[in-house]
């Protein structure tokens, strides 16, 4: 009895000790990182999945690319070089494509990379009983073949220029063969087994995801053994993760904090170009905006470089075409000037000299400072005497409510960005501003249509020599401004912050954050 | 003790004056409802004379003046658009008492006859209204709030029907108890053997008796209805930007919480200084209604 109690008041002791240890413990790691085999990245906003066939997000391809990858990687620059396919070439008139695939790759479940495990990746990606999100992205591809053991053969309907930089797109990721033998063909999957450079360790829901080195991967070995990505959603947290040293690298900085850490010797603010272009479209077939000088009216009413200046306190860029400069076929021919005389003037002329009103619809939360945009542009419109309304909604049912077919479309204006993720004009063109991509078919949300247009961008889209599409695409871009059809407003900026012992991560401009190349100083 | 009270007040009907007298000599006697009733009288003033106190335009954006911190030109200081946080927040003040006030007659328009209706009668409709009722009570008000602005789309006249509508179970509750205790009284045994009708009982005799606590509980239900709007307006499901409500304000500022604090910290202090006052009120009312505490 004695013993025991003894015993006990002993452990006790020991456990006390331990617990009053245990804060110092944890402080003297923080300051010191002496555990340097960690690297931990805070993003806003989890993976819906990982699973490529259900990915939709820039969140989901930022960790995703980590552990599958794809045929054709796209540098920051907007460059195309081999990933998994080493060579690619066309025949003659662009419509049939062989890749070669990189031999000696393994999947993280020892399964060999073959022509036969991309044919079936990619044939999974175009099932339409699988009904991926993105499978727009091959709707050109008419059949998959393998002709070979490390050769695949893509047959198009008909020339698609902008095909390898869709295959070079973060969601056209391939995984194991086993995995997809697997599953029934409607079937997803949580973890993927890719080929990458870092293997799916754990994903603790709501939390974070664990990965861990690929000691068999086919490049430069990663030197830093362990990532993390934590979910951190609130904008200040994330701020103070990266302060107290518990994450190494934050995405999506608010413009309004940049200052205060630039201030904090251990850390590096990194700006860097977004393709994403933030617009207010307009209902183009509703009155009062079928009439172009009211809808030009409204884009000189606007004053796009105080929004720039004040609201993303210099971060960002205004536009000056409806696609960011990044992007293959950009030209510039903007911005409107701001000229709310000019504006008043024009909507004069259109028969509004007192102006009138309507509502402007704005998501809240999606788009960095969305919200506090779409109030100052609310407040630049009563300037020239547009009294607009200001409605906001939660962003799936604003997607829907912005997707309505021309009869049923209920808006006035709304407010949306684009993501021209393959750097080609296409992209961001087609999807937005065709007439055959009117709600429901496509993303013309806003009903723009403009004959010489389409015209154009069908050429562009067959069309497989640069120099040819990209005097094509100048003339599309010009048209469409001079019609206005949106207000447009600015390219965001991407604002992420590293502590200063990291180095080598790349902030690509598709809004990824990469490590495969960092290392700790 | 709500029946005590009812039935202290029911016995000297005709004394209605003297009552009022009674209960305003007890409330002014109490200190802290004093200080209550100063805090609502400022707000209150404030708000009617919003146009009138109001340095700048509320709504007027000056992008080159964002966040500054208060000055002598902006005594609050200027928010994320360069409006002056002042004037903002005097009229926000009139938008939060409108909820606070018509929410309540809301609530008591639809809950008292509810309740008085349910707990007069009895049988198989009071089981049919409170089994409702208890279904109603079941979600926490916020909740059911919200679920009522998502029906209705958000706004700030929706704000009031939500609020409005998620205080009628508490009323329909606390009228039924009251009236269960009072149609036993004698009172209303006569009136019956003197021939009235049901209804007539039922808002003559019955709901006059159950008036202190349906006060009381309208004073406290203001302040958690002005709570529960800016619980709304924080959630962006409240008044619609630019509307300077005060939850909306608060949710705005949070994302400079670090930068420039003003514009979390005054109307997280307006929200608190007008849901006090109108608890010490409630608090003060609850005690000088009660004849066991005066």
């Amino acid at each position: 009895m004695k013993k025991r109690s003894i015993i006990g008041a002993l452990g006790l002791a020991v456990l006390m000790l331990a617990l009053a240890a245990f804060p110092l413990a944890s402080r003297g790691q923080v300051e010191t990182a002496v555990e340097r085999d960690t690297l931990t990245i805070a993003i806003g906003a989890e993976p819906e999945s990982l699973d490529p066939v259900k990915m939709t997000s820039a969140p989901a391809a930022t960790v995703g690319e980590h552990v599958v990858e794809r045929l054709i990687y796209m540098e920051e620059d907007g460059t195309l070089t081999p990933m998994l396919a080493t060579s690619w070439e066309a025949n003659e008139d662009s419509t049939v494509w062989t890749f070669e695939i990189r031999q000696g790759v393994t999947f993280h479940d020892g399964a060999p990379l073959n022509a036969e495990a991309v044919q079936m990746n990619l044939a999974r990606f175009v099932n339409p009983q699988v009904g991926a999100a993105y499978a727009f992205l091959l709707g050109s591809v008419q059949d998959i073949q393998t002709v070979g053991e490390y050769t695949v053969q893509l047959t198009l309907r008909q020339p698609f220029a902008p095909i390898l930089s869709h295959l070079s797109h973060s969601f056209i990721g391939i995984v194991s063969p086993n995995q997809i033998r697997g599953i029934a063909p409607e079937a997803t999957f949580e973890n993927p087994i890719g080929t990458g450079p870092y293997v799916m360790e754990q994903w603790r829901r709501g939390d974070s995801i664990r990965l861990s080195v690929n000691e068999n991967y086919w490049g430069p070995t990663p030197q830093i053994p362990n990532l993390v990505f934590n979910f951190i959603p609130e904008e200040s947290a994330r701020i103070v993760a990266l302060e107290t040293g518990e994450a190494d690298a934050i995405m999506a900085v608010p413009p309004q904090d940049v200052a205060r850490l630039q201030a904090d010797p251990n850390i590096d603010v990194v700006f860097q170009t977004s393709v994403r272009t933030i617009y207010v479209s307009f209902n183009n077939i509703r009155e009062p905006f079928t009439d172009v000088r009211v809808r030009k009216a409204l884009n000189y009413a606007i004053d796009k470089q105080a929004i720039v200046d004040s609201i993303f306190q210099g971060s960002g860029f205004v536009a000056d075409a409806p696609i960011p400069d990044a992007v293959f076929g950009h030209t510039s021919v903007g911005p409107y000037p701001y000229d709310p005389d000019r504006a008043r003037q024009l909507l004069a002329e259109a028969g509004f000299p007192d102006g009138f009103s309507m509502t402007l619809h704005h998501p809240t939360g999606r788009y960095p400072l969305d919200a506090t945009v779409a109030q100052a542009v609310q407040a630049m419109l009563a300037d020239v005497g547009v009294n607009a309304r200001l409605e906001t909604r939660e962003w799936s049912s604003y997607l829907q409510f912005t997707a309505q077919p021309p009869d049923q479309a209920e808006y006035d204006m709304f407010m949306l960005g684009w993501g021209t993720v393959t750097l080609d004009a296409d992209y961001g063109l087609y999807a937005l501003l065709h007439t055959r991509q009117w709600n429901p078919n496509g993303n013309n949300r806003g009903f723009y249509s403009n004959e010489r247009v389409d015209e154009i961008l069908d050429a562009a889209r067959i069309e497989t020599n640069p120099s040819v599409r990209r005097p094509l695409y100048a003339e599309a871009v010009e048209l469409i401004w001079n019609d206005a059809p949106w207000i447009f407003l600015y390219n965001a900026a991407q604002i992420n912050a590293v502590r200063t012992h990291v180095e080598g991560l790349i902030h690509h401009p598709l809004e990824n954050l990469s490590a495969w190349d960092a290392s700790f100083r | 003790m709500q029946a005590t009270d009812i039935k202290a007040a029911s016995l000297m009907p005709r004394k209605k004056t003297s009552e009022f007298k009674e209960v305003t000599r007890h409330l002014i006697k109490n200190r802290a409802a004093v200080a209550g009733l100063v805090i609502i009288g400022v707000f209150i003033l404030a708000s009617l004379f919003a146009p009138v106190f109001a340095t700048h335009d509320p709504l007027r954006t000056e992008l080159g003046n964002r966040l500054q911190p208060p000055t002598r030109e902006h005594i609050l200081g200027t928010d994320e658009l360069g409006r002056d946080l002042f004037s903002r927040m005097l009229y926000g003040g009139r938008i939060s008492l409108n909820i606070g006030i018509i929410s309540v007659i809301i609530g008591l328009t639809f809950g008292v006859p509810i309740g008085a209706v349910s707990g007069y009668f009895g049988g198989k409709l009071d089981i049919f209204t409170q089994r409702f009722i208890d279904i109603m009570i079941a979600f926490p008000g916020i909740l059911l709030a919200i679920v009522i602005v998502t029906v209705l789309g958000v706004g700030v006249e929706n704000v009031m029907i939500a609020t409005g509508i998620a205080s009628v179970p508490i009323y329909a509750r606390l009228v039924r108890g009251s009236v269960l205790a009072i149609k036993e009284q004698s009172y209303v045994d006569a009136a019956h053997a003197a021939g009235l009708g049901d209804i007539r009982i039922i808002f003559r005799q019955i709901i006059p008796n159950c008036l202190a606590p349906i006060i009381v509980q309208s004073t406290f239900q203001i302040a958690t209805s002005i709570l529960w709007a800016a619980g709304l307006g924080f959630l962006g499901l409240g008044a619609q930007a630019p509307t300077p409500e005060w939850g909306a304000i608060l949710s705005n500022g949070r994302a400079y919480i670090r930068t420039a604090h003003h514009l979390t910290t005054y109307p997280g202090l307006a929200i608190l200084f007008m849901v006090l006052g109108f608890n010490l009120v409630g608090d003060g009312l609850r005690d000088a209604l009660d004849p066991k505490t005066r």
